[in-house]
């Protein structure tokens, strides 16, 4: 039995069932969910009036955000929460979106929220999510689906134009796709079908293959002018000059960034770019796997998902902690801005 | 102590799991309904994950995990029953060995496997329990317990009492030695499956003549005045074969077993009557025995032998003792609930609350999965079915009942499903009892199944004996009464004879509740109780309102072969490939009429074996 653990939503496609109270099986050993009556998973409501001594967070992402795989309480935002006192963190991560839709929930369900800083996971496949119109999933049955989303594409003037809204309820079978769509499908990676294949024949074989032929998961990242990284970029431009509150922008490296079987300069050079934003933080979290020996770093993930183990929320959470303390001393030093 | 406990059962029939806290039932499910195989013996992994998830805790929360048996008894009983009838026996050691050396002798690393932590493993003895799993939830402070099945470890049937927080068991029968074995092995001759069809034996006993009761008293099994037994092995397959009975067996009753797919003979139905009247004389003395050495006036009951609600019935109108209380989840499934019971009272030192109006804490046995308002809508939106809500309790009775009482069919799926083999009311189809056609619908358009057998009574509580000769609650559908006179109608049973079919025959008007009263009048009876499922209740009781009538026709949301539905998704699934006219999804109704017209799907006849 497969629990439907996400509800529509015509701006943003889905959010997770209000309420819900669950526990998905897993090859980690299975992980307990909640969800708030707002419908994110969360142990706590959200609540929109905030306590002067609270310094509040909205952390959007996606599943490495949610917690895939773990249970509540071992995810990097409540992990982060026990590091630093007097932090609430509000996390608004959702499985299988991209920052396209991160932005939505921002604009639909979160702005409202009093906060004293914006956190915006960007898992570095988003890049290929935000430029998706369709994303693969699984049925309950395990048959391939393909559900519509929400998506921005650029104006005529070079402003965001958001498409496909209100999303269809109805997922497509992948037969229905209509013509001259295929390219807007979200695989979850490239050479859908090699990967499948290689996939097929185990982690190990998957993980030599990967070696043997340096293969780049993310190669949207090698130009700064890639239609998929511009689009990134503007819709985290916009995000940002929405709002009056500081915000941190924290790539999350794929695993073959952390175990160094492909290249992140691309990924590292294009965030970087954004470190000059006014009332944005930067803050790539690379250089503290990198100070964990490589050898240990396969236990950043599982046998065979790619999601992040507790392991890998607690150096998440900590190294999240470090600007976020920052942010913490300023407020308590009576900094108005950072 | 609150301690929380896993009970475990599994790798024979129906696996499932349980989980308790400070002796309070938390959840419990049997691992078909999660993974849609009927009978499901694998370790139940999804029902562990559910028991986890309704206690809402992670494994490591966990003070132990409870498996329902011994794996090493077991071994030691299989070895020494297949060295004694060697070597005839290889094929039967090579097909034990791979399950109990495969799986069984490892369970405290499977389950330590599957929960990825380092838990406490405690066993109990089957029968024990089973014995627990009777008597902890019972509403008894002290009662008498009887076990009886086809054998787990070396016991097949065990007596014993049960006084507050502890269990004795005080006598058994072993194996090979076994009224659940005798039972299967008439069930398997008459061509029905071991381990599910003896349900429908006890349903078609009503059709026969006990005639070759003597035959079986007089060479299959030798029952003494207390109701301790021996069978005649000579007569039985078991031991020394894949088989459950044997040439010898085979002359006595006068011919080969019954193909499954022919025609059922009144040499079946004559012997399903022998066989029912032989177990209930077992049944029967055991429980004055037990009645005589214990001096206790309540009786608690478990193991597969006491889901033969005829025999309850007989010994719940004997009067042998003032109450009668039965675990409903008799077989295995049960295991693991009372694993975790036995665990729970007597190793962690839980206090047991007895409820406060004297009822039992099995909960109605609602103790399965349910889905929110929310995640129903979820799944029907993201289909974009059409429904409408209807969220007052009263209205949605209302409108359920004059359903059925135009004669239409309802899917009824509402709150947490049920533990135990019988639909109550959480995952039924329900009809009107009353209506000539009723039986004949929901058999061929819904079951998909031509059967000899009525279906079963929902009855207000207050109103059962109006109806039934019960004298008692019968919550879980496990006590079999008569019909009361003044609703029975006279039948033409005389003139039936080998050659006429069994169905022509029970589409006969019995009864003014003709669906749900057998051949000889009697019916299985479920009372329906305002405190444990009160939106049944008000269906019921709205139904009466219309018609006059305060029972409704309930039988298992499913199709021939498949487990009852889980969830939204299956009821749905059973809702289109079936002709049930509504079904209701907790406050959500959808019509047949308004649904999208269904690709013809007719999958689930190969999906589902027939049972």
């Amino acid at each position: 039995m497969e629990i439907q653990l996400q509800q529509y939503h015509p701006i943003i496609g889905y959010h997770f069932i209000p309420n819900l109270r669950t526990r998905c099986e897993h090859e980690g050993g299975g992980y307990l969910l909640r969800a708030n009556s707002a419908g994110f998973r969360s142990e706590r409501e959200f609540e929109t009036p905030k306590a002067e001594d609270i310094f509040r967070i909205l952390l959007f992402g996606d599943s490495f955000t949610a917690g895939d795989a773990v249970s509540n309480k071992y995810r990097y935002g409540d992990v982060l929460e026990t590091l630093l006192p007097g932090l609430e963190v509000f996390n608004f991560g959702l499985p299988g979106t991209g920052t396209d839709q991160h932005y939505l929930v921002y604009k639909e369900l979160a702005r409202d929220y009093e906060c004293d800083l914006i956190v915006i996971a960007v898992q570095v496949e988003n890049i290929r999510r935000v430029a998706a119109r369709y994303r693969l999933a699984k049925t309950v049955d395990g048959a391939d689906i393909l559900l519509p989303k929400p998506y921005f594409e650029f104006g005529a003037g070079g402003e965001l134009v958001l498409k496909n809204t209100p999303v269809p309820k109805e997922p497509l079978r992948p037969e229905d796709l209509p013509e001259g769509e295929h390219d807007f499908v979200d695989r979850g990676g490239r050479m859908f079908l090699l990967r499948k294949m290689v996939g097929k024949m185990g982690g190990c074989v998957k993980q030599l293959a990967q070696q043997l032929s340096h293969y780049q998961p993310l190669p949207e990242y090698d130009k700064p002018d890639g239609r998929e990284w511009l689009l990134l970029k503007a819709i985290l431009r916009k995000w940002t000059s929405e709002t009056d509150k500081p915000v941190i922008i924290m790539p999350v490296p794929l695993y073959h960034y952390v175990e160094e079987t492909a290249s992140a300069e691309g990924v590292t050079a294009r965030f970087a770019e954004l470190g000059s934003w006014e009332n944005v933080i930067l803050h790539d979290p690379l250089p503290d796997y990198y100070s964990v020996p490589k050898s240990e770093r396969r236990r950043f993930r599982f046998e065979n998902d790619i999601h992040p183990t507790p392991a890998h929320h607690r150096l998440l959470a900590e190294s999240l902690a470090a600007p976020v303390q920052e942010l913490l001393d300023r407020k308590a030093g009576g900094a108005a801005s950072i | 102590m609150n301690a929380t406990i896993l009970g475990i059962s599994a790798f024979y029939h129906d696996s499932a799991a349980a989980i308790i806290r400070g002796g309070e039932i938390v959840a419990a499910a049997q691992e078909e309904r999660f993974s849609r195989k009927k009978h499901d013996p694998r370790f139940p992994k999804k029902a562990v994950n559910y028991c986890l998830s309704e206690a809402f805790i992670e494994p490591d929360e966990l003070d132990a995990v409870v498996f329902y048996d011994h794996p090493l008894l077991t071994l030691d009983r299989v070895v020494k029953s297949i060295l004694s009838a060697a070597p005839r026996t290889e094929e039967q050691w090579m097909k034990a060995s791979r399950s109990i050396l495969g799986t069984k002798l490892f369970v405290s690393d499977l389950i330590r496997d599957t929960l990825k932590t380092d838990v406490k493993i405690l066993f109990t003895e089957h029968h024990a329990s089973h014995a627990a799993s009777a008597f902890y939830p019972s509403p008894f402070e002290e009662a008498a317990i009887l076990t009886m099945d086809g054998v787990g470890e070396w016991a097949t049937t065990t007596l014993g009492t049960g006084k507050g927080e502890s269990i004795r068991l005080l006598k058994e029968i072993n194996f090979p030695h076994s009224l659940g074995l005798l039972y299967s092995a008439f069930t398997y001759f008459c061509g029905f499956k071991v381990n599910s069809g003896e349900y429908k034996l006890m349903g078609l006993a009503p059709y026969g003549e006990p005639v070759y009761a003597s035959a079986i008293r007089d060479n299959l099994i030798d029952i003494k005045q207390d109701g301790s037994f021996r069978l005649n092995m000579e007569y039985f397959g078991y031991l020394d074969t894949n088989r459950m009975t044997n040439p010898k067996f085979t002359e006595l009753f006068g011919g080969e077993a019954r193909n499954p797919e022919s025609m059922i003979a009144k040499r079946e139905m004559d012997l399903a009557a022998s066989v029912q009247k032989v177990t209930e004389a077992v049944v029967s003395k055991t429980a004055r025995h037990l009645r005589e050495i214990t001096g206790m006036s309540n009786l608690v009951m478990a193991g597969g032998v006491a889901l033969n609600c005829v025999a309850n019935g007989l010994v719940q109108r004997e009067g042998i003792f003032d109450r009668i209380w039965i675990q409903p989840a008799a077989g295995d499934a049960g295991g693991s609930l009372g694993a975790a019971l036995l665990a729970s009272y007597e190793r962690f030192g839980a206090r047991r609350e007895r409820d406060p109006a004297g009822r039992d804490t099995q909960k109605g046995s609602y103790l399965g999965v349910g889905f929110s308002s929310d995640e129903v809508r979820a799944f029907l939106d993201r289909r974009s079915l059409r429904y409408s809500r209807v969220e007052s309790l009263e209205d949605r009775a209302e409108l359920v009942a004059k359903a059925l009482a135009e004669g239409r069919i309802v899917g009824f799926f509402s709150g947490r499903m049920e533990f135990g083999p019988r639909a109550l009311g959480a995952r039924s189809i329900l009809g009107d009892p009353r209506r000539k056609d009723t039986q004949a619908v929901m058999n061929l358009k819904i079951k998909y199944r031509e059967s000899f057998r009525p279906f079963a009574p929902s009855v207000l509580a207050e109103r059962s004996n109006d109806y039934f000769e019960l004298g008692s609650e019968s919550p879980y559908m496990l006590l079999v009464a008569p019909v009361k006179e003044e609703h029975r109608l006279p039948m033409d049973i005389d003139n039936f004879t080998q050659d006429d079919d069994l169905l022509a025959l029970v589409n006969q008007l019995r009864s003014d509740v003709p669906a749900v009263t057998h051949v000889d009048y009697s019916a299985r009876i479920q009372t329906v109780h305002k405190e444990t499922n009160p939106e049944y209740y008000a269906i019921i009781e709205a139904f009466e309102k219309f018609t006059g009538c305060p029972i409704v026709v309930n039988t298992s949301f499913n199709v021939r072969g498949e487990p009852i539905v889980c969830t939204p998704q299956d009821a749905y699934l059973c809702f289109m490939r079936t002709e049930i006219d509504l079904l209701v999804l907790n406050d959500c109704i959808l019509r047949k009429e308004a649904q999208p017209e269904a690709e013809k799907d007719e999958s689930w006849k190969v999906e589902f074996d027939p049972d």
